[in-house]
């Protein structure tokens, strides 16, 4: 078991663990924009950046991405050092001129301070802060509909062509792990728009509650072995029924 | 043009996604442009989706998704030639050729870039015209060069 | 024939008798001289030597040699083994270069002249340019046919690769590579040594080794003429490192705008592979090698490692966070070594030779020489290798002949644009890996690019945002939206609606991207705009009080006008681009301001320093 010293205090840590982890386990806010539970760590928004130190380097410290960086033996961490600080503050003002409107880069810009922003705001700017959460959730755990355009200054999420995918099922999947809202989505009964292309929902076989698009359906069968029938009762059926068979079993 | 058209491109490199850069630029070479037919009928040879392969290709500057003019003018932009004044060369490129950098004329008959660095550096400031390279080049040479080329 | 290690001295021997008779006429048909119709220059001097009959008792070669670096001066003919120098070569000089062959009187006015005596100098040995060198990575450039196997055997080729296979252990190839204290060339510095201990001591399987060809920082071009004019001592180095580390598979990652290197690094893989250099059990031993070729795609943040390693595999080319080398997990994830082509072309010599003679060169913490591209406003433009820890005055006055005639130095820009400018009081620094990064700039790849009175700083230091603006991924936030504020500051200061809080908005952004980005691109990005801050403060601050460029670069803060020393020789009329100088003959000329763009070609023509440069009106 190896031991690190997180915010002045001795914390016991597992092999391969990430600093960030083991600092939201220990009930340690930090920043993220950019990170999501099912996807690998990217390291983009860099607001999660800490202070690491090690005794033998003698006084002499960096600032690392805690979502990217292993917890190795001995590491002296500050979590919200001055440096850190200042880092994420200078940050935060970039964020501010690109996306104003995006609530938890608001959230976070009045945590640390931000009252004016210095830069020109482009005030309808778009809510993407290119966090990248959309695309590597549909490339990792979907079908790969979107990806990122262009490089640089002009990078954008988009689909090809910036037409309806034929990839796309509609799952809303990335709309939904999108921290900024930024994925505008039409759900109207049992028709649902996002990417440009409508998609028909198939209704729950128990309630008749919107469940899942034909797309996805064969999607999810095709690559998960889930049969269509399963995939079209609502969640909510789906719990009453599993009650009702634990209620049986009880008496 | 149907997607069989670039088999034969295709056929050459092994179907796996490390190919995709070089199926690219093999079809930028034939092509000098990627053809929306080629992108599908690469993503198809890869196994990879298409949006990835639309990533890849806009990503990198060697490729390009419209058709380029029939002449592709650039004007390298690497340091040496920076302060030989390349920035001059440019506007004057811009002005005589009455279309903004990265786009071709209304005609057709030239697209208008810079490049940064083509690492002759020595013969600074460069305009490329092509694959000819003008090295020394003043802003006055630059109504010579279009004239030359029409 | 296939070579193996016990063939392969013989085999050269046998070669270096053969060639030892031989006069052999190069061509260098890089990519300069090619631009300047170089290959015209060969044709017409295979037809002279044809109609000349110079008979069997002259034993003469013609061939091409790739770039020697010095491109301006091209195209160039050199005569071996004299080392007889022609430049500015054009197809017609060719029966006269034939005649003086046969007659042992070089052409005199192809001779290179020099630029303070007006001597000719008859060979190369005796022109300053080359004098001053040493070139140890460039030691076969312009010296031997790239495409002709032979000719670098003969040179001591793959000498170094039948020692190493013949009675080296690959640690003991690790072992001498650290003892010659060899460090990256292309940028970073790193140890090459440890990075291939680590990499040889690392667990996993297939281990990849990797030359990164991808020299993408502006104003430097010493790889591309490594690449076009000796490949095989590019091959000979990873093969070599390959055995050290216990790689099965090597990448050679090329810029897509080097066509040419492509070219004859391919030819060069083909040929090693035919003679038993390249491929299964190389020099009959048991040790297996193979290199591929993966053109880069125009993507300056591809010569990062971790992001030059993506775009191997395929993919974008984002770089990663290194909390894990790539030593261990690299390209494929498996074990990998990347060095530049620099880098490479230094292990054979100092196999060859030994780590002590490679170390004896160079200072305490760089050893061995190092290539320049030394250009912008110096008389003589192109490659230049010294020992490590010439200092820059000697570099840009020594070898390159200093700031051509009428004006004066300003500053020189290091390291590309993770570099910075440096102004004359600093020229006195050695230039190692170290000692530049104090002053606040960086050795980097080796672009040295010279800057006199003509040139705005304000102007070059939004020239390498910009050009960053261009390059950035755009992964991470600080590097994607940082340049973008910073490129909009420095705009505006050129063009006169700089504030004084600006500096300020300059400073801080600065930090931001130093301690914020992900990879070196955005961490360094800063340095252009730092340095030329430390040392040209008072120029920022002359744009945005006064309005002023006084380098007549920034055209809404200039204008050019026209003063009594004006003897109306009409030169500058003739270099307006859009004509509005006027004037008669002998009289003195007048620019029209209204159509005026400042483009500064008539003060640039002026021989009689009559153009002025005031602010705008």
């Amino acid at each position: 078991m190896s031991e690190i010293i997180l915010n002045g205090r001795k914390v016991k840590v597992r092999k391969g663990e990430f600093l960030l982890a083991v600092a939201r386990r220990e009930g340690i806010e930090i920043p993220t924009l950019c990170q999501h539970d099912a996807v690998e760590p990217a390291g983009a928004c860099r607001l999660c950046l800490v202070e690491v130190t090690r005794p033998e380097w003698e006084g002499w410290s960096k600032l690392v991405t805690s979502c990217l960086f292993p917890a190795e033996d001995g590491l002296i961490v500050s979590t919200d050092s001055a440096p850190v600080h200042k880092t994420r503050k200078g940050i935060l003002e970039l964020l501010m001129a690109r996306s104003p409107n995006a609530v938890p880069v608001r959230e976070l810009a009045r945590q640390y301070g931000i009252e004016q922003c210095p830069y020109p705001v482009q005030h309808d700017g778009d809510n993407c802060i290119l966090c990248d959460i959309c695309t590597r959730v549909c490339q990792n755990l979907v079908t790969g509909a979107i990806s990122r355009i262009d490089r640089g200054v002009g990078k954008r999420v988009a689909t090809p062509f910036a037409e309806p995918s034929t990839d796309c099922v509609g799952c809303l999947a990335c709309a939904k792990s999108c921290p900024t809202a930024a994925i505008p989505y039409e759900d109207e009964g049992l028709r649902r728009t996002i990417w440009g292309k409508t998609f028909e929902v198939a209704s729950c076989a128990g309630c008749g509650a919107p469940t899942v698009t034909a797309e996805q359906a064969a999607w999810i069968e095709q690559s998960k072995g889930v049969s269509r029938e399963d995939q079209l009762v609502c969640d909510r059926c789906k719990a009453q029924k599993t009650a009702a068979a634990y209620q049986k079993l009880a008496w | 043009m149907p997607s069989t058209d670039f088999a034969e491109l295709l056929e050459k490199h092994p179907p796996v996604e490390e190919s995709l850069i070089e199926i690219l630029h093999d079809v930028q070479l034939a092509h000098r442009y990627l053809p929306r037919p080629a992108l599908v009928a690469v993503a198809a040879h890869c196994a990879v989706p298409l949006a990835r392969v639309m990533s890849v290709a806009t990503f990198y500057k060697a490729f390009s998704l419209e058709p380029k003019g029939e002449k592709v003018l650039k004007v390298c932009m690497g340091t040496a030639c920076h302060v030989k004044g390349a920035s001059q060369l440019l506007d004057e490129a811009e002005r005589l050729l009455g279309c903004k950098c990265g786009e071709t004329t209304a005609d057709g008959r030239y697209t208008l870039e810079e490049v940064n660095c083509v690492g002759a550096c020595a013969m600074a400031p460069l305009v490329i015209e092509d694959e000819q390279y003008h090295g020394k080049f003043k802003p006055v040479d630059m109504k010579l060069l279009l004239k030359a080329g029409e | 024939m296939k070579l193996t290690l016990a063939n392969i001295d013989g085999y050269r021997q046998e070669l270096v008798t053969q060639r030892k008779e031989l006069q052999s006429i190069m061509v260098c048909c890089g990519t300069g001289c090619r631009a300047r119709n170089g290959l015209g220059v060969a044709e017409a001097m295979g037809e002279a030597l044809e109609a000349a009959g110079l008979g069997d008792e002259v034993k003469v070669e013609l061939t091409s040699t790739g770039c020697h670096g010095w491109c301006e001066q091209g195209p160039i003919v050199t005569i071996e083994p004299d080392g007889v120098f022609y430049t500015n070569v054009k197809p017609e000089h060719a029966g006269e270069i034939v005649a003086g062959f046969q007659s042992g009187h070089p052409v005199q006015k192809l001779l290179y002249r020099d630029l303070t005596t007006r001597e000719r100098k008859v060979t190369y040995h005796e022109v300053p340019f080359y004098s001053h060198q040493t070139r140890w990575a460039m030691r076969n450039v312009g010296r031997i046919s790239p495409t002709e196997i032979d000719h670098y055997i003969a040179r001591d080729g793959y000498k170094a690769l039948a020692k190493v296979l013949a009675g080296m252990s690959p640690a003991e190839v690790v072992d001498e590579v650290a003892k010659a204290g060899l460090r990256g060339r292309g940028g970073g510095g790193f140890d090459a040594g440890r990075k291939w201990r680590s990499a040889a001591r690392a667990s996993g399987s297939p281990k990849y080794i990797i030359c990164n060809g991808d020299e993408g920082d502006p104003g430097a071009f010493m790889d591309r003429s490594i690449m076009e004019a000796d490949p095989h001592g590019v091959l000979e180095g990873m093969i070599i490192g390959a055995y050290a580390i216990g790689a099965t598979q090597g990448y050679i990652y090329v810029r897509q705008e080097y066509p040419l290197a492509v070219k004859h690094l391919e030819q060069a893989m083909a040929d090693a592979r035919e003679m038993g250099l390249l491929g299964e059990q190389i020099l009959g031993s048991d040790f297996s090698f193979e290199i591929k070729i993966a053109r880069g795609g125009g993507a300056f943040v591809c010569g990062e490692s971790s992001a030059l390693m993506r775009s191997i595999e395929g993919k974008v080319g984002e770089p990663r966070a290194k909390y894990v080398h790539a030593a261990d997990k690299g390209l494929f994830d498996r074990p990998t070594v990347l060095n530049n082509v620099e880098t490479f072309i230094c292990v054979p010599l100092i196999l060859d030779k030994g780590a002590e003679h490679f170390a004896a060169t160079g200072t305490a913490g760089s050893k061995g020489t190092k290539a320049f591209s030394v250009v912008g406003k110096v008389n003589c433009n192109g490659l230049i290798e010294v020992p490590m820890g010439t200092t820059l005055r000697e570099l840009i006055f020594d070898v390159a002949g200093g700031v051509p005639k009428g004006r004066t130095f300003k500053a020189v820009q290091t390291g590309g644009p993770s570099g910075g400018c440096l102004p004359e009081s600093q020229l006195d620094l050695a230039v190692d890996f170290d000692t530049l990064a104090d002053a606040g700039s960086m050795m980097g790849s080796g672009g040295l690019i010279v800057m006199d009175d003509r040139n705005c700083l304000v102007d070059v230091a939004r020239y390498f945002v910009k050009f960053l603006v261009d390059e950035s991924c755009g992964k991470c936030v600080p590097c994607r939206e940082g340049l973008k504020q910073m490129l909009a500051i420095l705009s505006r200061i050129t063009q006169g609606e700089g504030r004084t809080e600006d500096l300020v908005a300059i400073d801080k952004l600065c930090d931001v991207l130093k301690d914020g980005s992900l990879c070196a691109l955005g961490k360094s990005a800063a340095n252009p705009v730092l340095s030329t801050l430390k040392y040209f403060r008072s120029e920022y601050e002359e744009h945005i009080r006064d309005g002023f460029c006084r380098a007549g670069v920034c055209g809404k803060l200039c204008s050019y006008h026209i003063n009594e020393k004006c003897t109306g020789c009409a030169v500058c009329a003739k270099v307006c681009p859009v004509t509005c100088i006027s004037g008669e003959k002998k009289e003195l000329h007048v620019i029209d301001q209204g159509p005026c763009i400042q483009c500064g070609s008539c003060f640039d023509a002026c021989r009689f320093d009559a153009i002025e440069i005031r602010s705008a009106p």
